[in-house]
């Protein structure tokens, strides 16, 4: 037997219940190996489908539900502390909501299967008051959809699982490799993102005390008060600079012929 | 890091030809300086869907 199988039954449940919660509340843990490894191991008999099924929805269904309450009591607050851990904050909750928008409720019963999507869904569907009742079923639905592809596919093709674990021993490092490539890809990522951040650095900056001089002289030329804050309007009672407009920043393109092209335009976020 | 979106905007802005300007400190800076501030419409809070009619 090989090693993905053994580590599973080893580890069995546990493991399993672990990856599968981990990866539910965000961690960039990838619970589809381990369901694909647990599918193996059924066929192996080395785990048992009537414990494994209800293990691995039971956790993903906790902490869906830990995610859906905090998001629901926190509006969203607790979606943009989510987003400013993943690479792109500033995409990150428009995406997410984007996905609700188009398809509506039903995103939750394939949510699981779109990374990034997978942890804002049930947070999302919390600050935007979904029921209790709906959220439930449509997540277990949810849920249990994407335990059983890859449960079944790990299942159907075990044979294959077992030949690719072999061959990543035989070669030794080839994981560690792997790992070694995808962080300094990270960091060459984030050195990236360092430097755009340099470049806007030279951007033109105004003080408010200047800007309201300018404001209150009757004699200036007109301006534009911008408001590209990507989140922070989807709570009731949320404010804003007293005339200013809306300037969606994740959809710039659609925005531009509303701009004047002669008048200073002034942004702010929050 | 309240600079990071309109420091983007600013400069995809001034790159299309516009006369674009950060606010330094963002809304946090207005407040604090008592400037005046008004509600979000609702019509533009409307951007997002709800589920709980």
């Amino acid at each position: 037997m090989s090693n993905i199988v053994e580590i599973i039954a080893r580890y069995g449940y546990q493991s399993l219940a672990l990856a599968l919660f981990l990866e539910a509340i965000g961690f960039p843990i990838p619970a589809a190996l381990a369901l694909l490894a647990s599918g193996a191991a059924i066929a192996a008999g080395a785990m048992q489908f009537s414990i494994a099924l209800p293990v691995a929805v039971t956790a993903m269904l906790i902490a869906d539900a830990l995610l859906y309450v905090a998001g629901r009591y926190s509006g969203w607050a607790l979606l943009s502390l989510l987003c400013r851990i993943s690479l792109n904050p500033e995409v990150c909750i428009l995406r997410s909501a984007k996905w609700f928008y188009r398809r509506g409720r039903l995103t939750l019963l394939f949510a699981k299967f779109i990374p990034g999507v997978n942890t804002m869904a049930p947070p999302l569907a919390g600050s935007m008051k979904m029921q209790s009742g709906t959220f439930l079923r449509l997540d277990v639905v949810g849920v249990l959809v994407y335990v059983l592809t890859y449960g079944t596919l790990g299942y159907l093709f075990h044979g294959m699982l077992d030949a690719i674990a072999r061959g990543v021993r035989t070669f030794g490092s080839v994981a560690e490799w792997l790992i070694a490539v995808a962080a300094l890809a990270y960091i060459g990522y984030r050195v990236w993102l360092g430097t755009r951040h340099r470049m806007d650095g030279l951007v033109r900056r105004v003080r408010v005390a200047e800007l309201a001089n300018r404001l209150n002289d009757r004699a200036a030329p007109p301006i534009v008060i911008a408001d590209v804050r990507s989140h922070g309007y989807y709570d009731a009672g949320a404010q804003r600079v007293r005339g200013s407009i809306r300037l969606e920043p994740n959809n710039l393109d659609s925005a531009l012929d509303a701009l004047p092209k002669d008048a200073p335009i002034f942004l702010y976020c929050t | 890091m309240s600079e990071a979106t309109s420091a983007r905007v600013a400069r995809m802005l001034t790159e299309k030809g516009f006369d674009a300007y950060v606010i330094e400190g963002g809304l946090k800076a207005w407040r604090k300086a008592g400037l005046p501030v008004e509600k979000v419409p609702e019509h533009d809070l409307e951007l997002l869907p709800r589920f709980d009619q």
